[in-house]
């Protein structure tokens, strides 16, 4: 039985992948782990004053699309576990497909303005993963 | 006020004549706040590094230049501390330690929370709890700290009844400018220009808080318009689990914390009400009275207390301070508030309709809180200049007006937004210049529309 990795976030682009990694993972038996990276890049370059633990908010945000997709993969009768990390998320990705032993890597390629990610730089990046994991990488 | 002028003219005169517009050091100072200012708005660097960079060079050129001619010298050290409005800086130094410790009991994601569950799943009802309590905890906090405690839950509760979070996320960073206008701690033009004036809270709240108000109305019957089709797609039965999820994100962490700070927040309020009575008292000694008290009471961690200050706030406040002083000691800005007069043919109502809607669009394209703190000085020139400006201080509620709401018309007009395109970001939505200024710049026009009326008539 392999491990699917699918990195997910919450919007509607999102649950399209999400599907495609619950259906894969049917048609193989496999388990799925949901990924969520929290990345405060965002908070960089402003200076307001940030006194709120934003990286606990974003951790139970996390959670939240986490045990949506969760749910959704369960009522489809596919094993699951989901995984939140901190940091950069493509150094991340590759961090969790080598630290949980993933041998399938899912991304979702961008849908529109409501993708999180560039199509240009998505093929390198799965590619990249490939190359430093041997995961074979697939992008719906 | 003229307090600022007041301030100012003395010990500059040392430095650099300021009527004098002929001088290298006019050139310099324009072209170091220029850098500033591009720099902050397109983000090419962090903010605080762009403006600590433009008050270094300031300074820089004013010592090692001056030293090697005179026409160089734009503002001496002394004269630089002197131009910083330290009741601003105290104030926000002071209401991020009450907010942080506030923060730390979830007080306000359980409060939403509440309302999440008295709405039973009408989405059109979740929206308007939201909007109206991120409006209101904008007024009373800050606006970028409404956005931080209340849009990550608001994308969940969004998300959970199957509604895209933007038609609720947009209007919560609207209503955040709005009801940031209402007080002279909501938004930081306010607390720029209410400070620089030295009005007093209650003052500030008579007369800006109406037009808030009816702004924050114009939004929900804007939003209602707008989004009616989506509220009414939205599912009503959410599963238990997520239900469940959200519930139990959003307890109470600390009952014993959270009475001590909604106490000392309290009698926070009520000094910024009374501070008027005890000699004037600014409100940033009230702010930061406050926060000493719920230090002493809570006994938190004050390692851990120091580091939730945030200092890179302060120091890109600090810095745009003296940038814009070094502009206004060389004669800069007076050339620039001479212009306006001409254009407004000495008349206060065209003046001030000129104001709210320059800066109105200034702060849609560029940052609002540079833009403030250099249009202030034009300001103080035209109320002291056009017949009846002292009396009605037209000048100054346009420009706080101006620059509060114009901040709406598009990301990058201030942080609540900026911030906000961040955290839907990490829910996976992009949202994107045009997608934001659909919203935004129809509610900017709506609300400047709305301040225009209500400034030629009450004022």
């Amino acid at each position: 039985m392999g491990l699917i990795l699918c990195a997910t976030r919450g919007g509607e682009a999102s649950y399209r992948t999400q599907q495609a990694a619950i259906a894969l993972a049917k048609e193989q038996n496999d388990e799925i782990a949901f990924l969520y990276i929290i990345d405060l890049s965002f908070l960089n370059k402003t200076a307001a004053p940030i006194v709120v633990n934003i990286e606990n908010e974003l951790d139970q945000m996390g959670r939240f699309f986490l045990l949506m997709a969760k749910e959704r993969a369960i009522e489809q009768g596919v094993e699951v576990r989901t995984i939140t990390r901190k940091g950069i998320v493509q150094e991340e990705i590759i961090n969790a497909v080598l630290n949980e032993g993933a041998t399938q890597v899912v991304l979702g390629r961008p849908a529109g303005e409501l993708s999180a990610f560039q199509t240009s730089s998505l093929q390198t990046f799965a590619d990249e993963i490939e190359r430093e994991t041997k995961a074979i990488t697939i992008l719906v | 006020m003229v307090n600022s002028i007041t301030i100012l003219s003395a010990p500059l005169v040392s430095a650099v004549n300021p009527s004098s517009m002929d001088g290298i050091a006019v050139f310099i100072s324009v072209g170091i706040f220029i850098f500033v200012f591009l720099t902050i708005s397109f983000h090419l660097l962090h903010e605080t590094t762009a403006a600590l960079l433009g008050a270094v060079t300031v300074l820089l050129v004013t010592y090692i230049g001056g030293h090697y001619n005179p026409d160089l010298r734009i503002l001496t050290f002394d004269d630089a501390m002197m131009v910083v409005d330290w009741n601003v800086i105290f104030l926000i130094m002071g209401m991020m330690i009450l907010m942080s410790i506030l923060d730390d009991t979830n007080v306000f994601k359980w409060l939403a929370f509440r309302l999440y569950s008295l709405a039973k799943g009408n989405a059109w009802a979740i929206a308007v709890s939201l909007i109206l309590l991120t409006g209101i905890t904008s007024a009373f906090l800050n606006d970028v700290t409404a956005i931080l405690m209340l849009v990550p839950l608001s994308i969940q509760m969004a998300a959970a009844i199957g509604l895209n979070p933007m038609v609720i996320v947009i209007p919560e960073v609207l209503a955040s400018n709005i009801g940031g206008a209402a007080t002279l701690i909501g938004d930081p033009p306010s607390t720029i220009v209410g400070s620089h004036i030295g009005i007093s809270f209650t003052d500030y709240l008579v007369n800006m808080a109406p037009v808030a108000i009816i702004c924050m109305i114009a939004l929900l019957v804007f939003n209602w318009f707008q989004y009616r089709k989506d509220y009414g797609d939205a599912k009503r039965k959410v599963s238990k689990t997520l239900t469940d999820q959200l519930a139990s994100d959003a307890q109470i962490s600390d009952y014993v914390t959270l009475r001590k700070a909604l106490i000392v927040a309290l009698l926070t309020f009520i000094g910024f009400f009374v501070a008027d009575i005890f000699g004037q008292m600014p409100v940033g000694v009230v702010a930061l009275s406050g926060a000493a008290f719920l230090i002493v009471w809570v006994k938190p961690d004050m390692h851990h207390m120091l580091r939730e200050v945030n200092w890179t706030t302060l120091l890109f406040f600090i810095g745009l301070f003296i940038v814009v002083g070094g502009m206004e000691a060389t004669g800069a800005i007076e050339w620039v508030a001479a212009q306006v007069i001409l254009l407004a043919g000495n008349s206060l109502d065209k003046a001030a309709v000129l104001i709210t809607w320059v800066a109105g669009i200034s702060s849609g394209i560029v940052a609002n809180i540079p833009f403030t703190i250099a249009a202030l000085p034009v300001a103080d020139y035209l109320t002291a200049n056009i017949p009846g400006g002292t009396e009605s201080r037209i000048i100054y509620w346009a420009l706080i007006l101006g620059a509060d709401f114009g901040g709406n018309a598009t990301y990058l007009g201030s942080a609540p937004n900026i911030v906000a395109v961040g955290l839907l970001s990490q829910a996976g939505i992009r949202l994107t210049f045009s997608r934001f200024a659909r919203d935004g710049v129809p509610v900017t026009v709506l609300t400047l529309i709305i301040a225009t009326i209500y400034l030629l008539i009450r004022y």
